[in-house]
């Protein structure tokens, strides 16, 4: 990992930590504020990849995967966008889906990482594993007690555990396989 | 291509072409350094860091990735182990600038750089000899890699395949590629390591052929893949042929530089010379072993009547880093670095005045204009060496 790559890594952490903050601290009202926040950041993100594709991508063998891939973020966009006034329980249920969905990409590369050969597997395969049953708990709790505090405060503290293993990762060594 | 062509198999080609035992051992040393010479070294010698032909992992792994720690990785790479064939290269279909500049670093052999790179060695001291071996073997091993992070370039997939002799015809064995530096290439299951996959158009990993694990360094393997920029068209390396084609024209760039050719042409190749000892150097190449250096070593000793000392990277740095100022051009070390650095410049001038500025500017010092105060050596060497 480069000094620019962990400075980010920071960053992104402390960024997580404020967006935990305020859910915890203002449970009603911030749900449609951080939906519109994911929304925006997935449009930057689809366009970027988008512009990636169009200028660069669509020259190279596999480049299509590319253009799929921007399509479903920005219409992943279009649906967060979708959800702007309804109601905090529904948002919350999306949300954790997005985590939780997160998850499961984490311990479905931590197994290809496995059969590569590649050492730093087992970290990311238990990272993916918290954050399945997190999410897989939260939605049995939330929905059997029907109360949106109760996801709020969940996603919270997810939210804070991924903000301190980005930074943790900021400080960790790194080895790389390169070829000379 | 690894130690053993770099430096054993160079020297073999030295005493073909016709130089001494000092004089072969001096520009196989200087072909080797190039894989070693990086910035950590030349920091411990006191040197110009700008002469670095070559990163460390350790330095790759804390290389800056925005524009200027990028154009620092390509003046380094493209300068010295991927020369680009064809600067004016254009690909089949209509593309972006941005792409055109990545797909006109693409290395090969018998390029306009090439016949530039030795033309450049010519009348220096062999340093720059060994120097310029080094870049015209690495046009053969790397062909198909580009010198600069690219994923759209330098990338490969589950599509590669080993082609092994069979009865019939060869048989073609799927390669795996696993991503573990502790582990060696298991040649008998066709298991190699390569770089891990990252979908960043500038990461590191996609710099040269780190996709391709160790496979371009191999002389005796040949493979099938699809390059990332070839649009879905089936490349087949042929290693032991371009390795023998990559021997016999260093013999023939060598008797340039000793002034027996009075021209350097690109695709002329000195089989005739290489001819009374071809089935040796035909059975070290295609012979399959991860390092070849006691079979070069064996050879050349056999050629030269000589011992052939192992490569030491401590053996002219006391004499560098002792000589006084005024002195440190004309040792072992400070004439390498005189070599390096021109080649740098050449080949940085070069894609700047293709349109790119993926290896950095290039600024004219003979204009009077300010630059990096290193580069002014081999100028100054020029104009000191003209009659």
């Amino acid at each position: 990992m480069s000094s620019w790559q962990r400075i980010k890594n920071i960053l992104i952490g402390a960024g997580l930590m404020i967006v935990a903050l305020i859910l915890s601290i203002f449970p009603n009202m911030s749900a449609n504020l951080i939906t519109t926040i994911i929304c925006l950041a997935l449009v930057l993100y689809g366009v970027r990849m988008l512009w990636f594709y169009t200028t660069m991508a669509r020259h190279m063998v596999g480049g299509k995967a590319i253009l799929y891939r921007s399509l479903i973020i920005l219409d992943l966009a279009i649906f967060t966008a979708g959800l702007s006034g309804m109601s905090s329980f529904v948002i919350m249920i999306y949300l954790l889906g997005i985590y939780g969905f997160n998850g499961a990409i984490s311990v479905l590369r931590a197994l290809e990482a496995k059969r590569f050969g590649a050492r730093a597997w087992k970290g990311r395969l238990v990272n993916g594993i918290i954050a399945l049953i997190f999410t897989v708990t939260l939605l049995c709790f939330g929905l059997i007690a029907g109360t949106t505090e109760l996801l709020i405060y969940g996603y919270s503290i997810s939210l804070f555990y991924s903000a301190v293993m980005r930074i943790i990762a900021a400080f960790r060594k790194t080895a790389i396989v390169y070829i000379q | 291509m690894n130690s053993d062509f770099h430096y054993y198999a160079t020297y073999c080609a030295s005493i073909i072409a016709g130089y001494s035992h000092q004089e072969a051992m001096t520009i196989s040393y200087s072909d080797q350094l190039v894989d070693l010479c990086c910035k950590t070294l030349l920091r411990d010698l006191g040197a110009p860091l700008s002469a670095a032909t070559t990163q460390l992992q350790l330095e790759l792994m804390e290389a800056r990735t925005d524009i200027i720690g990028l154009q620092d990785i390509t003046r380094i790479w493209s300068s010295f182990h991927f020369l680009p064939r064809d600067l004016s290269a254009k690909p089949p279909t209509p593309c972006s600038k941005k792409y055109l500049n990545k797909y006109r670093l693409i290395c090969g052999p018998n390029g306009k750089l090439l016949k530039m790179t030795v033309e450049l060695a010519k009348d220096k001291p062999l340093q720059a000899a060994g120097l310029a071996m080094h870049i015209l073997a690495d046009t053969w091993a790397h062909t198909y890699f580009a010198g600069t992070p690219s994923m759209v370039i330098n990338n490969t997939n589950y599509h590669f395949y080993e082609l092994m002799p069979g009865e019939d015809g060869d048989i073609r064995r799927k390669i795996t590629f696993r991503h573990s530096a502790s582990l060696p290439d298991d040649l008998d299951n066709c298991i190699y390591t390569s770089s891990l996959f990252q979908d960043n158009e500038k990461s590191i990993m996609n710099l040269g052929h780190g996709r391709a694990g160790h496979l371009p360094d191999y002389s005796f393997i040949r493979y099938q893949y699809l390059p990332a920029w070839a649009e879905y068209e089936e490349y087949t390396k042929d290693n032991p042929s371009d390795y023998h084609h990559a021997f016999c024209q260093m013999v023939y760039a060598m008797k340039y530089l000793r002034g027996i050719h009075k021209e350097f042409e690109t695709e002329q190749y000195d089989t005739d010379s290489v001819q009374p000892h071809i089935q040796e150097i035909d059975n070290i190449i295609r012979k399959r072993q991860p390092d070849a250096s006691e079979d070069w070593q064996a050879l050349g000793e056999k050629l030269s009547g000589k011992t052939i000392d192992p490569f030491d990277l401590n053996r002219y740095q006391e004499e560098y880093k002792s000589a006084p100022k005024d002195q440190k051009d004309n040792t072992f070390i400070g004439k390498f670095i005189i070599a390096a650095l021109a080649q740098k410049s050449m080949v940085t001038n070069q894609i700047f005045n293709s349109g790119s500025k993926l290896a950095g500017y290039s600024i004219d010092y003979e204009k009077g204009l300010p630059g990096r105060q290193a580069f002014r050596k081999p100028i100054f060497c020029r104009k000191e060496n003209k009659p």
